[in-house]
């Protein structure tokens, strides 16, 4: 699983040049292509009473990310990168997945969700929907929000949440491939309050043993490909514990699978998932379980 | 016979000038929206002459131009850019490739930085294919 085309969608506000600057390193992985979309809502141009279709606010806003997209595109254009750019009047999430359609990339970036004073930047239902739709891994960059924890480097020392699912064992098959953009892998797992309800400790004990074996098995991997790896077993609400752990851990960023579902269709997003994607001030990779 | 001139851009406003300024001096023309469609029209068309933007969805200017230059059968394919992109970025990027392990390719004949005047379009046009 290579990442040799990114989709990066920016409003301006939230996703600047130098957030896709920092995303760059995984040219190491074979990152090649970096195609831009910029979404203009269609409230900002729509039909008011008096008014009609605004046309000229639309080449107005159109224009003004043209201009932006040339100043970066000839900066990569520069690197020996291929570059493409999209500027669309219309829904966000559909403009996203037509654009993952069109042009098959392997990764979406997307700005964290807020709700500014002024303006919305991105819905927290919209991010939801475009990792429930897109059938490739969506990255949640929050770079430039004032919360948030980033690194020039956020694919250096992610964190890899597991619960088993089929998304979560796609994501180390992920990861493994960005060798050479990974220092060091952190890997853990949560052990969920209800399991800790037990008469005696020693089920406790049992059930931590067993998830740190299997944690040291999924280590034992991405050492064998060269990646520095550490398992780290929680216990808790899994929200909590995983955004700790990225902060004891010093990681760059979250990676977890998007489904506890192993099925594609009609597929629900994790209450986790969903919740760091929004919430964390960490960068957020989400992983779809794929056809299995 | 009208020459033919293929426009590939993936703007309808700039597809929409240079197609009026074309056929205003007597040229029939061809449109595709990116590099990849544009490839498939040169191939299958034959135009007298491209006119490429570069910074395209699917493929951009840059690679297709590419392509074109470094195949045998379609080498001979005349082409103008025009783009919002520099020519000196062009012209490092192709440098970039050929660095990369592509092969070397010519400079363009003629490079517009848009935008452009009918007039110095027109110009352009008639001085590569009469």
């Amino acid at each position: 699983m290579k990442i040799e085309k990114l989709l990066f969608v920016t409003k301006f506000e939230e996703l600047w040049f130098d957030a896709l600057q920092s995303l760059l390193d995984l040219r190491m992985a074979g990152l090649n292509h970096v195609v831009f979309l910029n979404v203009i809502e269609r409230e900002k141009v729509a039909m008011h009473r008096g008014t009609g279709y605004r046309k000229e606010e639309e080449v107005k806003f159109k224009e003004m990310a043209n201009i932006r997209f040339i100043d970066w595109a000839e900066h990569l254009f520069e690197q020996g990168m291929e570059v493409g750019a999209y500027i669309t009047v219309g829904n966000l999430v559909h403009q996203v997945i037509s654009a993952c359609e069109k042009e098959g990339v392997d990764l979406v970036v997307i700005g964290r969700p807020r709700q500014g004073k002024l303006e919305q930047i991105y819905s927290g239902s919209d991010v939801t929907e475009i990792i429930r739709r897109a059938n490739i891994p969506v990255l949640v960059y929050k770079y430039l929000h004032p919360d948030a924890q980033h690194s020039e480097r956020p694919f250096e020392r992610p964190l890899l949440a597991m619960d088993g699912s089929p998304a979560s064992l796609l994501s180390v098959k992920y990861l493994k491939g960005l060798k050479g953009v990974i220092s060091e892998i952190h890997v853990m797992n949560v052990i969920e309050e209800k399991s800790l309800k037990s008469a005696s400790g020693m089920t406790v004990q049992k059930a931590r043993k067993e998830a740190r074996s299997r944690l040291e098995a999924i280590c034992d991997e991405f050492e064998g490909e060269g990646i520095s790896a550490k398992p780290h077993v929680y216990a808790g609400k899994p929200v909590v514990e995983i955004e700790k752990a990225a902060r004891e851990c010093q990681c760059t960023l979250i990676v977890l699978g998007s489904s506890a579902k192993g099925s594609w269709k009609e597929r629900f997003i994790g209450s986790t998932p969903e919740a760091l994607s929004v919430k964390s001030i960490y960068p957020t990779l989400l992983i779809p379980p794929g056809d299995a | 016979m009208s020459k033919k001139v293929l426009v590939v851009d993936d703007d309808p406003d700039v597809i929409t000038f240079n197609v009026s300024v074309l056929e205003e001096n007597g040229y029939s023309t061809l449109t595709a929206r990116n590099g990849e469609e544009g490839l498939k029209k040169i191939k299958e068309e034959k135009p007298d002459l491209v006119i490429l933007d570069v910074l395209m969805p699917k493929q951009s200017g840059i690679r297709l131009y590419r392509e074109l230059k470094t195949d045998k059968a379609l080498e001979s394919t005349r082409v103008i850019i025009l783009s919002g992109i520099a020519k000196k970025t062009f012209l490092r990027s192709q440098k970039a490739l050929t660095e990369f392990g592509g092969g070397s390719v010519p400079e363009p004949e003629i490079y517009l930085e848009k935008p452009v005047e009918a007039e110095e379009l027109a110009q352009a046009v008639k001085s590569i294919i009469g």
